[in-house]
């Protein structure tokens, strides 16, 4: 079993408050949420609900890689939408971007406001991954 | 599945329906969402969003503490709370209270909480088989 130990990559977006971008504990990636914030100036990215999403799951596939995990390795994922669900759009996204499809609970919220510019973050997610 | 891996302890508010406190599994204990409510009264606490959040932290920290486990070792946070403005409390009183290495988190804003919480905090942490 590998040792805890937590990940701040230089490839995700800089966390805004005390959190790391993941924890790696009991063989698993624990991420924290990801919204569409470009890693190399903080800001949201254009593109809507589409692209802040494809940037969302850009910035999880950065830091599994640095804790030696992927997407293809994702065991369960939490989406959060503000707003309209636009779920066809959403799942369009997953099945390209995800080669071996998670667990996933999808659910609408009043606000993400856990990062900054949240006034237009549509949407975020988190995940779990395995590390083998 | 061991019942004896089901922890339900009385210095946190008893759950009011069919949970149970924690379960521990694979080196990980699984804590259900916790609110503001005193473990003696099961009332929430005075004080507003602060003081709930600080009442909700201390009834996980307790569950860890009977799981064998702890606040400084909690792998994965999850917050929801009600009102957008209290964001920076939110924030300012995680910060205080958990130290390095701190967990990954998940915060998202809810239309309700269970009995008109205004913030509920749930977690997975490591524990000793």
């Amino acid at each position: 079993m590998t040792e805890r130990h937590s990940i701040v990559s230089t490839r995700g977006p800089q966390p805004t408050a005390t959190y790391p971008h993941a924890v790696v504990e009991g063989g698993y990636v624990w991420a924290t949420a990801q919204a569409g914030r470009d890693p190399s100036n903080g800001e949201m990215v254009e593109g809507g609900l589409e692209g802040q999403l494809e940037r969302a799951i850009s910035n999880l596939e950065a830091i599994l890689a640095d804790c030696g995990s992927s997407l293809d390795r994702v065991v369960k994922t939490m989406v959060m939408v503000v707003g309209d669900p636009q779920e066809s759009l959403i799942d369009a996204v997953f099945a390209r971007r995800f080669p071996n499809l998670p667990a996933r609970t999808i659910f609408g919220v009043a606000f993400l406001a856990a990062e900054p510019g949240h006034e237009a973050v549509q949407i975020q997610l988190d995940c779990v991954a395995s590390l083998a | 599945m061991k019942n004896d891996d089901a922890i339900t302890i009385d210095k946190a508010p008893i759950p009011r329906g069919p949970y149970v406190h924690a379960r521990k599994h694979g080196g990980l204990v699984w804590v259900t969402g916790q609110i503001g409510r005193d473990a003696k009264t099961g009332d929430f606490v005075k004080g507003g969003f602060e003081a709930e959040f600080n009442q909700a932290i201390d009834n996980l920290e307790e569950i860890l503490k009977a799981s064998g486990s702890g606040l400084d070792r909690v792998v994965r946070a999850q917050i929801e709370f009600v009102e957008e403005k209290d964001l920076e409390a939110m924030n300012r009183i995680y910060g205080e209270r958990f130290k390095e290495p701190f967990p990954a988190r998940t915060s998202f804003g809810v239309a309700f909480l269970w009995k008109g919480a205004k913030v509920q905090i749930d977690c997975v942490a490591a524990v000793d088989d």
